[in-house]
């Protein structure tokens, strides 16, 4: 899949600028690091999205073939679309329904054919540009713990209180909801049949999400915007999770140790992603190193390390090497060594 | 080696820390040398080993935690797992069940709860493990006690 492969990159890419800044400033607290840059992240993701709101109003309209990320966006910014698109997407895909329903929205259903072309290569990009706040969303959900969620939604929510009333206000006077419907409908039946292939053969993952969200919309009219964010937030976290990109790193939710347990050294980005034993024990990887070299039993259940524990059974750690540029498996990325073996190694 | 030794110096930060919360157990490491420790542990109460201070003696290995630490009781004890002699301890966790998470101040609470629930059937002291698997609890405390009181008390008067 492509937006595997972009998660993935990018989720190396991500953790090695962590463990650049981290080498950088090793007296800096690490959870204070991750917080962070974790809300920075975000911050540019919401902003983000404004710029491509206003790039729709310009004149391209955002028909990518979108990811997570793109629906998380229109239920988080687009929440008034929704009651638009909703019964649309009865019919139509859920796909078709959401992305075209900011297109209606701000171009009223006018110039669909001269949007055509330039609805091409837009959506390319931003389906790449998606898919990378994809991979860094999953990325953070992976060593991030609740508190933190809760202190990454709260940056975010305050940060839509700003920027929602330039959104919605423009949106609101141009289509009354209820007349709006018949025409979107019938736009949306007309592009279907242009856009349905290439959406297909992308993003196969697009029609279960809708389902996630449209509790939600059924009583979203009524609802004020703010709290049925909210509300929408933590299910957007669950349902990635779910999906199984990196199912494992929903374990990391429970318990993180600041240390590795074993040699009490502070665990770095690279250890607090390393998930050998299904039990969720966590160390670091020297002392996992250690162990295999001894009598390799997991500390926590005393149970053997599976011999391919590498082949992404019990939460794999196949990482992009950033030293050798190759995938392998690290061994030993503390205190400058680095040590990597290939993934044909002895185990 | 090294990290054995930055692990051991860890965990005598985290005793410091810990010493007013746990009040039954009281590790003191060597002063000249950091993989010897001794540790003085109460009896558990509702037990003949109630009131007694026992001394443990702990010898730490270079490859600990991966290996784990050798204890033996210095305080006469009678009770199965413990060699009446050497002091010697039966215990899993401190063989073939070891694991890297356990620390000294763990061990401790091992040993504590082993002297609360004895097994007679690994016994090292034989002649207590065959009171308790005869059912003479009555006399296996009685021992207990005597020897609790005679070793593990600070003398009177």
């Amino acid at each position: 899949m492509v937006s595997d492969s972009i998660i993935n990159g990018q989720a190396a890419v991500s953790s090695k600028d962590f463990a650049k800044k981290k080498r950088a400033n090793r007296t800096a607290k690490l959870k204070q690091c991750k917080l962070d840059a974790r809300r920075e992240q975000w911050l540019s993701q919401v902003k983000n999205k404004g710029s491509k709101e206003e790039s729709n109003g310009a004149g391209g309209s955002p028909q990518s073939p979108l990811p997570v990320s793109d629906e998380r966006k229109s239920s988080l910014d687009n929440l008034d679309t929704r009651s638009r698109g909703e019964e649309s997407s009865l019919h139509d895909s859920d796909f078709d329904s959401m992305a075209n329903s900011p297109t209606s929205n701000v171009l009223g259903g006018n110039d669909l054919g001269k949007d055509r072309p330039g609805t091409s290569s837009s959506s390319s990009s931003s389906s790449i540009s998606s898919g990378c706040c994809s991979g860094n969303v999953s990325e953070e959900d992976d060593d991030g713990c609740l508190d933190d969620w809760e202190a990454v939604a709260d940056a975010l929510t305050a940060n839509e209180k700003q920027q929602h009333p330039t959104t919605e206000t423009p949106a609101q006077p141009e289509i009354p909801i209820a007349s709006a419907v018949p025409p979107e409908s019938t736009n949306e039946t007309s592009e279907a049949g242009t856009l349905k292939p290439e959406s297909k053969g992308t993003v196969p993952r697009s029609a279960p999400n809708g389902r996630a969200w449209r509790p939600d919309d059924v009583f979203r009219p009524q609802s004020l915007p703010n709290l049925s964010k909210q509300h929408s937030f933590p299910t957007n976290a669950e349902r990635r999770c779910g999906r199984g990109t990196i199912n494992w790193a929903c374990h990391s939710f429970n318990s993180q140790p600041s240390s590795c347990p074993i040699c009490y050294e502070d665990l770095d980005v690279t250890d607090s992603s390393f998930l050998p034993c299904s039990c969720g024990f966590r160390l670091c990887l020297f002392c996992h190193k250690r162990i295999l070299e001894a009598d390799g039993r997991c500390p926590g259940c005393r149970k053997q390390y599976d011999v391919d524990w590498e082949m992404g059974v019990n939460g794999a750690f196949i990482y992009f090497c950033t030293n050798c540029e190759l995938v392998r498996r690290c061994i030993f990325v503390t205190r400058g060594h680095h040590v990597c073996e290939d993934l044909s190694g002895s185990y | 080696m090294q990290a054995s030794r930055a692990r051991l110096f860890k965990e005598y930060k985290e005793v410091q820390r810990e010493k007013v919360v746990d009040s039954d157990i009281q590790l003191v490491c060597d002063d000249s040398n950091i993989f010897k420790w001794t540790a003085l542990i109460k009896g558990p109460t509702e037990t003949p080993y109630e009131g007694g201070v026992f001394q443990l003696a702990f010898a730490v290995p270079e490859q600990y935690p991966l290996q784990p630490p050798q204890v033996r009781f210095l305080t006469k004890i009678f009770h199965p797992n413990v060699h009446f002699k050497t002091g010697e301890i039966c215990l899993d966790i401190l063989k073939n069940a070891w694991s890297p998470a356990w620390t000294l101040q763990s061990v401790c609470r091992a040993i504590i709860a082993l002297m609360a629930h004895p097994e007679p059937d690994s016994p090292l002291n034989c002649d207590s493990g065959n009171l308790l698997r005869s059912g003479d609890i009555r006399g296996y405390e009685s021992m207990a006690r005597m020897y609790t009181r005679l070793a593990a008390m600070p003398k009177k008067g």
